[in-house]
């Protein structure tokens, strides 16, 4: 148990720490019009929008991806299941760094660079690795008698995937949403190599307008930083409840 | 209702044979107790019989039809698993509801089964509640009814009241054993138990190893054991065995009595160990190298861990089996 003084200077050094943190986030929102001005040089309004479409896909597709691949190599038998997994694992251990150049060209091919689908598909592909390797952990875990009951009472593997097993996988697939979004965000290297087009531009790139010969003021800096944050802030804060629980879990299973 | 018939079933992992050759009737509206102890293979019997575990050889017959490829959701057949294996997100209502959903029957049908399932089975309070704000013995009986409420040709239990204590296993059992009877649906009941077996099945399949023992009422198990295994597996304590003239003699406790004239016997031994059970005392005899025969004495037993006894057998008590 923890007695009381401790409680009190745990509660002083997070405090602290609190402090240090937020002071400059403080000073950035009390400023005079630096948000505002940030907001304008740095063309948010568009760059925002071309990342929250640019994200939001890539959580979705690869989120229903990874579900239903996690659930096929969790929960079922089938030839060459251990092959096909270990080829999609692959994908976790391959940087984006190395695959972009030989990606840019591939793309070019297809006539997709400077289109959302030169952002969304090689990051929803990336991700659904990822999603795939968790989702099956998940899965794993998962009483199989559960699905043996379910498989009795009538029920179809599309039926027990969405009515008993999902259910009780949302801290997991949370989890799994929240990492995906923070990864997909932040993705600076890919959106510079394939888009110029000013309207694609996702917003780490609009951050990037304000270091340089453009401009120079830290101030504006910090608000454009800010911005481009915000939103991986509000959504962790929305899901941070499911994430440490799928976090722990995750962890604890293996 | 239905019958079943395993015809010379056999199922393997591996290098182990979990099942071999297991040919076993049970007919319509029979509560056939499948026992042995753990890697025995009845609970591989009874998954093939579900359909969660595919027949390496041999067939399975649901009412004269063969089952080996059949899915389980198309067999019929509702399951009671160990760990209850409820739905931890629905509701008891649900949970029940489930199954019935899936068949496609008429709300009103459904509404009508589960009310009266719950009635029968005295869930009506719960029917709100989720899994983990009820009780074991509460989820042991919400797993009972989510089996029964579907009305199953074959109904399937796998140690069903393994997880409940001492006391409520006693209950429960004679609550399953007061449906089935009202119920008459063809039951296999999966257990390790032997007492459990003993006083509820009609009939007991006792399995060893994956091999059929012994198939009988509990009265012929008890009393006419087939061989060795079975006379050591089935009653409590079990069958004492002691050599006698080339021949393995088997014999119960009931059966072993202080020496006097018009026993077999005398046979001489010290006392291993005095079991004071209230109302009967047991005691254990080492009578010779290996052999220990346990007997039952009426109230205490003035006696003590190494006097020596002299005892003798009831000759209509004793079985012999090849030594």
């Amino acid at each position: 148990m923890i007695d009381r003084r401790e409680q009190v200077l745990a509660h002083v050094v997070l405090g602290v720490f609190a402090l240090i943190a937020l002071a400059p986030v403080v000073r950035i929102v009390l400023g005079t019009g630096s948000l505002a001005t940030a907001w304008d040089d740095g063309n948010f309004s568009t760059s925002l929008r071309t990342s929250a479409i640019v994200t939001v896909s890539v959580v979705l597709v690869s989120g229903v991806l990874s579900i239903l691949a996690g659930y096929a190599f969790g929960l079922m038998r089938f030839r060459g299941e251990q092959v096909l997994f270990y080829v999609i694992v692959l994908g976790l251990t391959i940087p984006m760094e190395a695959i972009v150049v030989p990606l840019y060209y591939d793309l070019r091919e297809a006539g997709l660079t400077d289109t959302y689908w030169a952002l969304i598909l090689p990051q929803a592909a990336l991700s659904t690795a990822f999603g795939t390797f968790w989702m099956r952990a998940f899965f794993r875990s998962v009483p199989r008698s559960l699905i043996e009951a379910a498989r009795l009472d009538g029920s179809s593997s599309w039926m027990t995937l969405w009515r008993v097993v999902l259910p009780l996988g949302r801290p997991a697939v949370l989890t799994m949403v929240v990492l995906v979004f923070m990864w997909t965000w932040n993705e600076f290297l890919l959106a510079l190599v394939m888009v110029s087009d000013e309207s694609l531009r996702t917003a780490p790139l609009g951050l990037a307008f304000f270091q340089g010969r453009n401009t120079s003021d830290e101030g504006l800096l910090m608000a454009g930083a800010l911005i481009v944050a915000a939103p991986v802030v509000v959504v962790y804060l929305f899901l941070q409840r499911h994430f440490i629980r799928g976090m722990l879990s995750g962890a604890v299973k293996g | 209702m239905s019958s079943v018939a395993f015809r010379a079933v056999s199922k393997r992992f591996g290098h182990v044979e979990a099942v071999r050759e297991l040919t076993l009737d049970v007919p319509d509206g029979e509560l056939m107790v499948l026992v042995g102890p753990s890697g025995s293979g009845k609970t591989t019997a009874l998954r093939m019989l579900a359909g969660l575990e595919a027949v390496d050889s041999g067939e399975i017959e649901i009412d004269g039809r063969v089952v080996n490829d059949v899915a389980p959701r198309a067999r019929d057949v509702a399951m009671v698993f160990q760990d209850y294996a409820l739905y931890p997100q629905m509701t008891v209502r649900d949970n029940m509801a489930f199954g019935l959903r899936r068949r496609r029957l008429p709300r009103g049908e459904i509404v009508r089964r589960v009310t009266e399932t719950c009635r029968t089975l005295g869930l009506s309070d719960l029917l709100d509640r989720r899994p983990r704000e009820l009780s074991g013995g509460q989820q042991q009986r919400v797993a009972l009814g989510r089996a029964l409420v579907r009305e199953p040709s074959v109904l399937l239990m796998d140690e069903p009241l393994s997880n409940l204590d001492a006391a409520l296993r006693g209950q429960a059992r004679g609550e399953i054993r007061r449906l089935q009877r009202e119920v008459g649906t063809t039951t296999v009941y999966v257990t390790h138990d032997q007492v459990e077996a003993l006083t509820l099945g009609d009939r007991i399949a006792v399995m060893n190893e994956g091999r059929l023992e012994q198939v009988g009422t509990p009265e012929q198990l008890y009393d006419e054991p087939a061989n060795v295994f079975v006379g050591g597996f089935i009653g409590s304590p079990p069958m004492s065995f002691l050599r006698r003239d080339g021949e393995l003699l088997g014999v119960r406790p009931e059966h072993v009595r202080p020496w006097h004239e018009g026993l077999l016997g005398p046979i001489e031994g010290r006392v291993a160990y005095v079991e004071a059970l209230g109302r009967e005392t047991l005691v254990g005899v080492d009578v010779e190298r290996d052999a220990r025969l346990v007997t039952v004495i009426e109230g205490r037993a003035r006696i003590e861990v190494g006097d020596p006894l002299r005892l003798g057998l009831v000759e209509e008590g004793v079985r012999r089996f090849p030594a």
